[in-house]
């Protein structure tokens, strides 16, 4: 008996050391609110400045190449490097005497193909001595005299991964002379458009070929390489492959905030808030309100995805195109909108506000920017209006927010 | 924009300051566990003032016998019963400790330590919000979790020069703590942020207490003690938030051992809880309140060649914090026994006590086990 007790009293002390302190079942009775009701306030004059600025990001950093020939409204080509070629085809040191089926291996966003017919892209030899970030240089280029070779695709023939043959000639007189092979892609055709991946991406492009005519031998394979400008390493890394714009639609007007686009630009908006609501409440949800203004001139119905970042170059930065380069996000949270719809449009800044408290206004200016997801592969441009607009078409803050509960005494 | 610090500043003002407690026994500054070891918690508190383990009298020390260190460990299985749902609750509580010194032939000093107001709740509470525009309607979860309680440190001397005398005195420091935390949950990461708020409340406070026992034959005895409350302070950080007076206690005891092998006892104490009133910021009202409460204690069987002592009491008492301006009654029966150990340098106690409680229209039912462990070393 006196172990049977001594064992009840331990099994009953073992189960009730979990405590379990939750009373929620009965709380619509007995738990008062303690927390106060959330206050929505829209700020009109919030937006201290906006505008749009150009992102430096562009020429090289994008994850994927457009090629596109759609009559007067948009005109793109591709770029790739390769130069360095090997002069050599085996370990024992042969010599490359003889280029045979060579090729430059694509892989490509099929999703982003548009146009039914058959295309036909032209390679072109783009080496030039001029400024390597220099569009019209190179679209100069694109003439008769530099022309290389041309191949067609059905539609059906453009899959994931595209081999487009190119003259063997161009290829050994590059190897063979030691100079650089620069290709310039066009396509032709009535209406086309695909994005091809970059080298930013593991899936870049490659220039294949056979040293000799011998099947059992081991193709030559050639990875994308810059080598100008050799005194900036980092450009020249980018400058790899990248897209030229030929022709594209014209960016919104001054007036108006532009995202997107070519040349790509983004949003920079900075707000006046007060500093009591940042640091004295609990700001639960915050919106940028914006008003979209339709931009019919490409792909209307297209989604764009646009992306809020903070700021984070403090007040001795005052240019706000410089500014509106030294952002982080977030949020993982895209605003999807299509660049021919018109209307309001929200943008969640709440975690924003996560920031900013942290950080006193004088240090960490409160400033976003709103940038496109294919910032520089897309020309989809997405139009708001701006602080210039009439009153109810400017941009708003809406802040929701609770008050700090005084917690303590009953 | 002026508007706008307006409402801010106005909501900041207005905002509810109450605690969610979620029980009738922790409305206020929380549960008044008693002070009571397990022995005189088995007997409904009646033996109390003649217990040399409880807090309720510091002459009571002086019939401790051997020195004596005593723990006591006090799960509370609760069932709250509204109109709209149930709650089952496990607080598990360290209610005692005591050590007990017999100084010479008539002095004993004694250090005890027991929780004087537990305060550890967890509720979580929904409701729609409208969180942006007009139709945007979210559903915010307000999480509220207090941890911590009071508590009653005593430093007790006691004379005794017979059997038939004792009388004691009591210093207390009342100190604790309370941690609150409060949240409000809001569903979509991505859209909302969800807010947290923690607050630490520090209490300090000071009390006197004397007791005096008598014992006019062998088989009576009377007690009778009181404390007087000092003032009562509660401090967030370095700041005074708020002062109260501790509540007074006055108790009277009576003990019969006419019986052989048996003591039956009664007690009746009165608690000026209302003092406390000034430490709630969202106007919970403190009730002054009786404690009445009457038990037998009796020799039981033998087990292992160890006499068992059993216990049987009820008790009845009003909780220091009401319900909705009503008072909260607190209704309770006890059973125990206790059992030596070790050729009586240990003794092991326990006590069951079912308790119901009642205010508006919400019962309460707390069942609390509580396991004292005596040793003499």
């Amino acid at each position: 008996m006196p172990r049977l007790l001594a064992t009840a009293a331990l099994f009953l002390s073992m189960s009730s050391c979990s405590e379990n302190l939750d009373s929620s079942g009965v709380c619509k009775v007995l738990c008062p609110q303690v927390g106060g009701d959330v206050q929505n306030i829209t700020l009109e004059g919030a937006v201290a400045l906006d505008t749009s600025v150009l992102s430096f990001s562009g020429l090289g950093t994008e994850p994927r190449l457009l090629l596109a020939a759609r009559g007067d409204t948009l005109d793109t080509r591709a770029v790739i490097r390769f130069d360095s070629l090997p002069k050599t085809y085996n370990t024992a040191g042969d010599s490359i005497k003889s280029v045979d089926s060579a090729y430059i291996q694509l892989q490509i966003d099929t999703l982003s193909i548009k146009g039914t017919g058959p295309v036909t892209i032209e390679a072109y030899d783009v080496d030039t001595t001029a400024n390597d970030t220099s569009s019209d240089a190179i679209l100069a280029l694109f003439r008769p005299d530099r022309f290389i070779s041309s191949q067609s695709f059905t539609r059906e023939q453009l899959t994931d991964t595209l081999k487009y043959f190119i003259d063997n000639n161009a290829v050994l007189s590059r190897i063979q002379s030691g100079g650089p092979l620069r290709i310039g892609l066009r396509a032709t055709g009535p209406s086309f458009q695909m994005h091809i991946f970059s080298s930013e991406g593991p899936q870049g492009p490659i220039l294949s070929f056979r040293a000799v005519p011998d099947t059992l031998t081991p193709r030559v394979t050639v990875v994308p390489f810059s080598k100008t400008p050799t005194d900036d390493r980092i450009l020249s890394a980018v400058l790899v492959d990248y897209t030229v714009v030929a022709k594209a639609p014209p960016p919104a007007p001054a007036s108006v905030l532009g995202v997107g686009g070519f040349p790509a630009r983004r949003v920079y908006v900075r707000f006046d808030i007060p500093d009591s609501l940042i640091d004295s409440s609990n700001v639960v949800r915050a919106t940028l309100l914006l008003n979209q203004l339709a931009n019919p001139a490409l792909d209307p119905t297209d989604t764009v995805r646009l992306v809020a970042q903070v700021v984070l170059a403090g007040k001795a930065v005052t240019d706000p195109t410089k500014a509106a380069q030294i952002s982080i996000g977030v949020s993982p949270d895209t605003l999807l909108v299509k660049p021919g719809d018109a209307g309001e449009r929200s943008v969640e800044l709440a975690r924003a506000f996560t920031l900013w408290r942290l950080q006193k206004a004088d240090t960490l200016p409160r400033a976003i920017v709103i940038q496109s997801l294919t910032e520089g592969a897309s020309p989809l441009e997405i139009r708001f209006s701006s602080s210039e607009d009439v009153a109810a078409l400017r941009p708003r803050l809406r802040i929701s927010y609770t008050s700090r509960v005084p917690l303590g005494l009953p | 924009m002026r508007n706008l610090f307006v409402v801010a500043t106005t909501s900041l003002v207005c905002a509810s300051v109450a605690g969610a407690q979620g029980a009738l026994s922790l409305q206020g500054l929380g549960y008044p566990s008693g002070g009571m070891s397990a022995r005189a918690e088995g007997t409904g508190g009646g033996l109390a003032d003649f217990d040399a383990l409880s807090l309720t009298s510091p002459a009571a020390i002086a019939g401790v016998g051997t020195a004596s260190l005593f723990f006591q460990y006090s799960p509370e299985f609760r069932k709250v019963t509204t109109s709209s749902g149930t709650a089952n609750t496990t607080t598990a509580r360290f209610p005692l400790i005591a050590g007990v010194l017999p100084m010479g032939q008539s002095w004993t000093l004694g250090l005890s330590s027991s929780t004087f107001l537990d305060r550890s709740t967890e509720t979580s509470l929904t409701r729609l919000e409208t969180v942006g525009g007009t139709t945007d309607t979210v559903t915010v979860t307000e999480q509220n979790r207090v941890l911590g309680a009071i508590n009653d440190v005593r430093l007790a001397l006691a004379w005794s020069n017979s059997p038939k005398f004792r009388i004691g005195v009591g210093g207390h420091v009342f100190s604790g703590s309370n941690r609150i935390t409060f949240s409000d949950l809001f569903p979509d990461s991505s859209k909302y942020i969800s807010t947290s708020q923690t607050s630490n409340l520090s209490y300090a406070g000071f009390a006197a207490s004397v007791g005096v026992e008598v014992h006019p034959s062998r088989v009576l005895g009377f007690s009778v003690a009181a404390r007087k409350g000092g003032d009562l302070r509660a401090e967030s950080g370095d700041t005074t938030v708020a002062t109260a007076r501790l509540p007074d206690h006055y108790s009277a005891s009576v003990m019969f051992e006419g019986i052989p092998g048996a003591a039956i006892s009664a007690r009746v104490a009165h608690d000026s809880w209302s003092s406390l009133s000034s430490l709630s910021t969202s106007g919970i009202q403190a009730f002054d309140g009786w404690d009445i409460g009457a038990g037998i204690e009796a020799s039981g069987p033998r087990l292992m060649q160890r006499i068992v002592t059993l216990r049987a009491g009820a008790r009845t008492r009003t909780l220091p914090f009401g319900f909705n301006g009503e008072k909260v009654k607190e209704n309770t029966f006890a059973a125990g026994l206790g059992f030596p150990l070790t050729r009586d340098r240990a003794s092991f106690e326990f006590a069951a006590q079912r308790a119901s409680r009642k205010a508006a229209d919400v019962n309460e039912r707390g069942f609390i086990l509580s396991f004292g462990l005596r040793v003499s070393p």
